[in-house]
């Protein structure tokens, strides 16, 4: 008796020290950014190893006053909410069609949905940009939130779709017998049942847009557009050389709202990401 | 409230066949009781009512008009699911209210009628609370109050109380048979259980492979089946069914003997003889076999007798007790017995 249970408190303590040295292997970068953000410029860049760091808000002033980072902290969030707002309003009904209504060709497009997510981004570039150019949104927050929602909208009507599996199909005759029309079904017992699964959705096509770069970059010129992940870039150019303190911080800024909902929301992530990806 | 009539209902998907052939008329008032085993199109036919599916051919009548192009929604029959089907994201309350909402009753009689339906079913005290906070039994009240709760024109309930324990599917197979007396609403039940088919019924309807059987009061089923699949499917054990051979009114197979039958028929025949119209004796006897088990059950004791290759069901006293392997005498009520052909399972009256 008492071997298997020191045998245990030994697992137990193995298992510990695993998942221990696994979070600090993953938060290491994030602890580093943050002493980098909070640390004076010259500091960084010295050669010689510094064991008691000096704190400074160097960084924080200059990001604030120095750059327009209000405005772009503005663009990202109008053009990640409107995507997502966007993919939502186009995602549920879609799904709701591909989970429920039996019809000629709708695995198939189903496929096409979720095949526009396996294309490389840069294959579509070139096309893209004269489209917005000829369209006369380039440099708007309007075509970010097009393009967003766009390469999002694939993952978030899979993911809506494969909570919607789950649903009973009883629960819809039951809906119908007592006389709703396919709208209130919908709206009354569909997407309060898959809340959760439009949460998740609705998540994970807000981390993708804010890590979006590649189509960020070729739509926004100017600060008009300009988004943190573009912004970020911008620290790098310039007659000021590389801004390592500013980059750490807005880097660390652009991660602390996504980690609070991540892990707010973590139970119905992991679902979510892989039902979207497994259910056929 | 309604007649539903069903004439030449078919349902095939592809080249599945659901329901090959139904023909039914449903009276007012009436509590109609589809029987069968799984998969012989109970759900299907009841589907076909609440409009739920559209038949691949023949016509549904209510009160005489042709239903079969009529949604569901514009249907006014409830149906109560086999899996409850109540809206997990609202309370009670809210989920006997909803039928009510889509059909327009006016707001200000919800409340009274919510109460009514709920003290019908004894679930006033758990108005407040969500589906997954309740028992089978409260949830599978709860659907039937919101069937109850708008007076529509047919209650449809499919398998109800399937998914309940015995002593409950009692409690409520009395609790439905009242509300529907007290309603006097036109109630299509379907069940595999003959014994909730012959308690609830004013008819009995008994299909298999989408096909009926007969149609009949619980006590024309049980008196006077029309063939051996009715004749098996009904009572508890079902009734013996022995293959043998009639020849100038007398019936044979091995070990056992009936005399006094009709004798204008030869031929391999089957007899039927139900288990309590079998008696242990000690001359007279129709039958001789090996006893093969005892099955004392408190009120009364089921004897299983082997003979030849048929294993016969006896219903015996309650006190009776024997060692298996001896010889037991059985004689059949005369009056009780039925022949059936021997190939088609058809009655030979
Ligand atoms: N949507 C469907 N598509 C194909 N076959 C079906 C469908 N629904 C039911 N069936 C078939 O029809 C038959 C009758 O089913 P059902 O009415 O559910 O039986 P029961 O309710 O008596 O158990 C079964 O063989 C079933 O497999
Ligand atoms: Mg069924």
């Amino acid at each position: 008796m008492a071997s298997v249970r020191k045998s245990r408190s030994e697992s137990l303590f193995i298992r510990y020290l695993i998942l221990g040295a696994w979070a600090l292997f993953c938060l290491a970068p994030v602890l580093w950014f943050l002493s980098v953000g909070l640390r004076p410029r010259v500091e960084i860049i010295t050669p010689r190893p510094i064991y008691w760091p000096t704190f400074s808000l160097d960084a924080w002033h200059m990001i604030w006053e120095d750059w327009p980072m209000a405005k772009y902290l503005r663009n990202s969030v109008l053009a990640i909410l409107g995507s997502v707002l966007i993919d939502l309003v186009l995602a549920i009904p879609a799904a709701y069609s591909l989970s429920r209504y039996t019809y000629r060709g709708r695995d198939d497009i189903g496929f096409y949905i979720l095949s526009t997510r396996m294309m490389a981004p840069a294959i579509v570039a070139i096309p893209i940009f004269f489209l917005f150019r000829n369209m006369g949104l380039l440099d708007t927050i309007w075509a970010l939130m097009i393009i967003y929602a766009a390469v999002n909208l694939s993952i978030v009507t899979w993911i809506i779709r494969s909570y919607m599996l789950d649903i009973p199909k009883e629960l819809e005759d039951a809906a119908r017998t007592d006389g709703a029309s396919d709208m209130r079904i919908l709206w009354e017992i569909i997407i309060p049942a898959v809340l959760p699964g439009i949460i998740t959705a609705a998540v994970i096509a807000m981390i993708f847009a804010i890590n979006e770069f590649l189509f960020t970059l070729l739509i926004a010129s100017t600060p008009d557009a300009y988004t943190m992940s573009v912004a970020l870039a911008n620290f790098t150019g310039g007659s000021d050389g590389v801004i390592y303190n500013a980059i750490a911080l807005v880097a660390f800024l652009a991660f602390v709202p996504v980690f609070l909902v991540v892990v707010a929301i973590q139970k119905h992530l992991s679902r979510g990401l892989t039902m979207g990806a497994v259910k056929g | 409230m309604a007649r539903i009539e069903l004439s030449g209902i078919q349902k095939r998907w592809g080249n599945v066949w659901g329901v090959r052939d139904v023909d039914i008329d449903i009276g007012d008032e009436e509590f109609v009781v589809f029987l069968g085993p799984s998969g012989c199109g109970k759900t299907t036919t009841m589907r076909m009512i609440a409009g739920l599916e559209e038949p691949t051919e023949g016509e549904i009548r209510m009160d005489g008009e042709v239903m079969n192009e009529i949604d569901a929604r514009d249907r006014d029959v409830a149906m109560v699911f086999q899996g409850y089907a109540l809206y997990p994201n609202m309370t009670i309350y809210e989920n006997i209210r909803f039928p009510l909402r889509m059909r327009d009753v006016p707001a200000g009689d919800h409340d009274r009628l919510i109460r009514q339906a709920a003290d019908m079913t004894e679930l006033t005290e758990y108005l407040d609370r969500k589906p997954s906070a309740l028992s089978g039994g409260q949830r599978q009240r709860a659907a039937l109050a919101r069937a109850v709760v708008r007076q529509p024109q047919a209650f449809l309930m499919d398998e109800p109380l399937s998914n309940l324990d015995a002593k409950l599917r009692q409690a409520m197979r009395v609790q439905i048979k009242h509300i529907q007396r007290e309603l006097k609403i036109t109630t299509v039940y379907v069940t595999h259980d003959q014994i909730e088919a012959m308690t609830l019924a004013d008819r009995i309807v008994i299909m298999q492979s989408g096909a009926i059987q007969q149609i009949g009061t619980p006590d024309e089923i049980y008196n006077d089946p029309a063939n051996t699949f009715v004749a098996g499917f009904i009572g508890a054990p079902p009734m013996n069914l022995i293959k043998g051979q009639v020849d100038g009114g007398i019936f044979t197979a091995s070990g056992i003997t009936v005399d006094g039958l009709r004798s204008d028929m030869s031929g391999a025949v089957t007899l039927g003889v139900r288990p309590e119209d079998c008696a242990v004796t000690q001359s007279d006897a129709n039958l001789t076999g090996e006893v093969f088990g005892v099955e004392p059950t408190g009120d009364l004791t089921y004897l299983t007798l082997k003979t030849g290759d048929a294993m016969i069901e006896v219903k015996a006293d309650r006190s009776y007790r024997r060692e298996l392997g001896v010889d037991e005498q059985i004689a059949f009520d005369r009056e009780r017995l039925f022949l059936f052909d021997a190939k088609t399972g058809t009655r030979l009256r």
